[in-house]
């Protein structure tokens, strides 16, 4: 019998690098098929390839055993493909309602706009996933507003609206949180139950072992196995993703810091969405801040930063008073911050990898009055991609060319400098295949060793067990629980972050 | 309800960041307006209303068309020149008589589109870049005009001229009737779907074409319109000149730019609208009259309106960059 999807010798390749080298790739209907593999082994090469986006350079594509000629997003969409990619796709200026139906707009006479249509048409993948909004999703808002959890929401409905029969989340529960997660995991089955096929990319493993029926594994831009889930477990799943190298382990390091100095001493902070935090970091300590996507986490790091204004509080450094209203003088205070958003303020996606690398160290130069030197430029560039084991072609290609779990080494790595005081990290570990992740954790824990404070944010609760000390939870911008040591498990985090759900207003 | 993400976020949002281009956009029009209600003898007489939107419509027609080429991301230096060339055409066809005007307005248009789709091809189809492509394309339609109508002269029906300048109902100039309709042009293009992806196509090309917006059938078409407008505007220019001239246009191209970023247009693309631009357009015509009335000598008058210009410019920029929000 001839599968639903079927894609075949899939080659693609960008100048000197091979994205694709002749995958295969097949599944059936009402399946959730997951498509695996480390950071820049293709997936979301294959995926748009599919979708029309990315021209292959050969490949054979058939749908119901009928051949296609995927020639644009718009030969996909009219043969039922909709996509989540993992760089959202939404243009800020236009209302949510207007990115729902962006390309599909329905349409009276002539081409004129039906927003009573567009509406209706929007509205069941609105309501489905008001829950994970936190509300009524804002329909007439422009994108723009949106925080990245809620871009992703919209992201995935505009993919509803289309109706697809072939559905393909790259990534998409990448910048969601758990409750929101569960949201679309029962979406997804759903869809699956009525015949779809969904093709579903994830790092998280726990998620692709939970959803799925068959996992399709990719290395170096070829498929090297298809195994059925549930006779598949995660360890397998790790050794045919990254070979030889073993899952990452997590070794028991809690109650080390505790008789270090304190570092960072944090007194009822307000800011935006922050309310009243108070809290300290010592020396060498890892502090976690989680909870329900949106609840200020993001901009308790912003206002350290000094990005945002803080409006009352005090900050101390190693016990002296701190008041940093711009980056420029919390980098002075001894901060680092790797910024959540790479794709607005991590970075400049059109520039060369070697200028992204090397920008922010070139304050530093021009102090000094010293013109550009391009040695040092690519010197410093080749430092930060080592620093954190980037993949790429060349350092003069433009960041957006990366791999997105590429692009995201590309941000930690730029962003921090040599030996910062405390770092600040706004979910740095999204998007990060697990072989990067646990060479990530090192880098982390190994700034911390050298002494620094680290406060990090996760989406994912599973990274914050693994990485850190202590774990902060955050409920409409306040701290309302803490866990440390034992009780810091995946389920203690999930527990703590709904309570507050209940009791609230 | 809406949660802004970290970075461009505050509470001032609103009121900063959206209208602040209509703010400032309004602050302009009512200080240009109360001055030359000063300085202008009759400003608002009938007589000094029809020759303001008399002077005002052309410029405003021209930014329209500027202001759709400007959404989708591109731009367009040859608009000007579109005028001029469109113009010219229709002056020698219609040579004074009112019944060839139906031929020479429908030539002249078709001259408009053609230019149009010339810089569209260039620019969506061969991919040139649209600044160097449409300035190149600038000096092929101003030396065609000059081709066509070598010297100032050509004869435009009194008809037409004399209908222009009409005044109904004792108190409304027809021109003013025209810059309505104009809006409710811009009104029809924001309600089709081809204004939506415009905007998107210059908001973020590589979304709207993952979302299977017709990239390149929407920008060509975006100097299609451009084109177009740039037609209707030399017409405009026509009937309040009287006669033809092989230069007549060419100086628009800069103001409908200056005119569509005092208006709040983001010059990048995706941002903005034709509403503010035409308030753009009124600003610019009223300063330019300003320095006439205010008496400055001949020879100081450019650098004094390109002084208040920049000035116009400026306050309109800062404004909105303020609302922009901070980022790292
Ligand atoms: N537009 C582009 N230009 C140049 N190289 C590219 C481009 N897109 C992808 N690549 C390269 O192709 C390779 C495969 O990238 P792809 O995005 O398919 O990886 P991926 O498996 O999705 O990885 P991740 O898990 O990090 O998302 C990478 O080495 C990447 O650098
Ligand atoms: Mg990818």
């Amino acid at each position: 019998m001839t599968p639903f999807l079927e894609m075949r010798g899939v080659h693609k390749r960008y100048g000197g690098v091979v994205a694709a080298d002749g995958a295969d790739f097949s599944a059936e209907r009402g399946e959730v098929h997951a498509l695996l593999g480390p950071n820049g082994s293709g997936k979301s090469t294959l995926l748009k390839v599919l979708t029309g986006v990315v021209a292959p350079d050969a490949a054979r594509v058939a749908i119901d055993g009928r051949p296609l000629s995927v020639r644009g997003p718009r030969d996909a969409l009219r043969a039922g493909v909709a996509a989540v990619y993992q760089e959202l796709s939404l243009v800020d200026e236009l209302s949510v309602l207007d990115n729902l139906v962006l390309g599909v707009e329905p349409a009276r006479r002539l081409g004129f706009l039906d927003r009573g249509r567009a509406r209706a048409a929007a509205r069941p993948a609105l309501d489905r996933f008001a829950e994970a909004f936190g509300g009524r999703p804002p329909a007439e808002a422009p994108v723009r507003d949106l925080a990245p959890g809620e871009r992703q929401l919209v992201e995935i409905c505009k993919a509803l609206v289309r109706e697809p029969s072939i559905l393909v989340l790259d990534e998409a529960t990448a910048s969601l949180r758990s409750g929101q997660v569960e949201v679309l995991l029962s979406v997804v089955r759903e869809l699956a139950d009525r015949g779809v096929l969904v093709v579903f990319t994830s790092h998280r493993l726990a998620e692709v072992q939970r959803i799925s029926q068959r996992a399709t594994i990719m290395r170096g831009g070829r498929t090297v196995a298809t195994v059925p889930i549930p006779q598949t477990d995660e360890g397998e799943l790790v050794r045919l993703m990254v070979g030889e190298l073993a899952a990452p382990k997590r070794e028991d390091r809690r109650g080390g810091p505790a008789e270090r100095q304190v570092r960072l001493k944090v007194s009822n902070l307000a800011a935006d969405r922050v309310h009243d935090v108070s809290f300290s970091v010592r020396a060498g300590e890892v502090l976690g801040v989680g909870g329900l996507q949106g609840q200020g986490q993001s901009e308790l790091l912003a206002t350290l930063f000094g990005v945002l204004r803080r409006r009352n509080g005090t900050v101390r450094v190693d016990g002296a008073d701190v008041h940093a209203s711009s980056p420029a003088q919390a980098v002075a205070a001894g901060f680092a911050y790797v910024p959540g958003n790479r794709a607005t303020e991590g970075l400049l996606l059109r520039r060369p990898l070697v200028e992204n690398l090397a920008l922010p160290s070139l304050g530093r130069r021009s102090r000094l009055r010293l013109p550009l030197s391009r040695a040092r430029e690519l010197a410093s560039a080749r430092e930060a991609a080592v620093r954190v084991n980037a993949r790429y072609g060349s350092l003069d290609e433009p960041a957006g060319s990366l791999s997105g779990g590429n692009q995201q080494k590309a941000v930690v790595g730029k962003w921090l400098p040599g030996r910062p005081r405390i770092v600040l990290m706004d979910d740095p570990l999204k998007g990060i295949d697990v072989g990067a992740k646990a060479e990530l954790f090192d880098l982390v824990r190994g700034l911390a060793a050298d002494g620094a404070a680290v406060v990090l944010s996760s989406s994912d609760d599973r990274e914050l067990t693994e990485v850190c000390d202590r774990v902060l939870v955050m409920f409409e911008g306040r701290v309302t629980g803490e866990l440390s040591g034992p009780e810091l498990t995946e389920d203690a985090l999930l527990a703590s972050a709904l309570q507050v759900h209940g009791n609230g207003p | 309800m809406t949660r802004p993400s970290a970075l461009s976020a505050g509470p001032l949002r609103p009121l900063l960041g959206a209208r602040m281009p209509t703010v400032a956009t309004a602050v302009l029009l009512v200080a240009t307006v109360a001055a030359s209600a000063v300085l202008q003898d009759g400003f608002f007489t009938p007589y000094g209303l029809t020759s303001n939107f008399a002077a005002v419509l052309p410029v405003a027609i021209v930014t329209v068309g500027q202001v759709i080429v400007v959404l989708g991301g591109g731009i367009d230096l040859s608009i000007g020149t579109i005028v001029t060339l469109s113009s010219v055409v229709t002056v020698q066809l219609v040579a004074g008589q009112p019944d060839r005007l139906p031929l020479a307005l429908g030539a002249g248009l078709l001259v408009g589109v053609g230019c149009g789709l010339v810089n569209g091809l260039a620019v969506a189809v061969v991919r040139l870049q649209p600044i160097v492509a449409t300035f190149a394309s600038s000096f092929v339609f101003a030396g065609l005009a000059l081709l066509i109508l070598p010297t100032p002269g050509g004869e435009v029906p009194s008809l037409v001229t004399l209908g222009y300048r009409q005044v109904i109902a004792r108190a409304i100039p027809v021109p003013a009737v025209l810059l309505l309709l104009l809006w409710l042009a811009w009104r029809a293009v924001l309600a089709h779907r081809f204004g939506r992806h415009v905007y998107a196509v210059g908001g973020n090309e590589g979304a709207a074409y993952a979302s299977a917006v017709p990239v390149t059938a929407v920008r060509l078409l975006s100097y299609v319109a451009g084109g177009t407008f740039a037609a209707l505007a030399g017409f405009a220019l026509l009937a309040n000149s009287g006669s033809g001239d092989p230069f007549l246009g060419n100086s628009l191209t800069l103001t409908s730019i200056a005119a569509l970023v005092i208006g709040g247009t983001r010059l990048s693309g995706g941002a903005g609208g034709a509403g503010g631009a035409i308030v753009g357009a009124v600003v610019l015509v009223l300063i330019q009259s300003l320095v006439f009335f205010a008496r400055v000598p001949t020879t100081a008058r450019e650098l004094v309106t390109g002084a208040i210009i920049i000035v116009a410019i400026a306050l309109a920029g800062l404004l909105t960059a303020r609302g922009r929000g901070a980022g790292p």
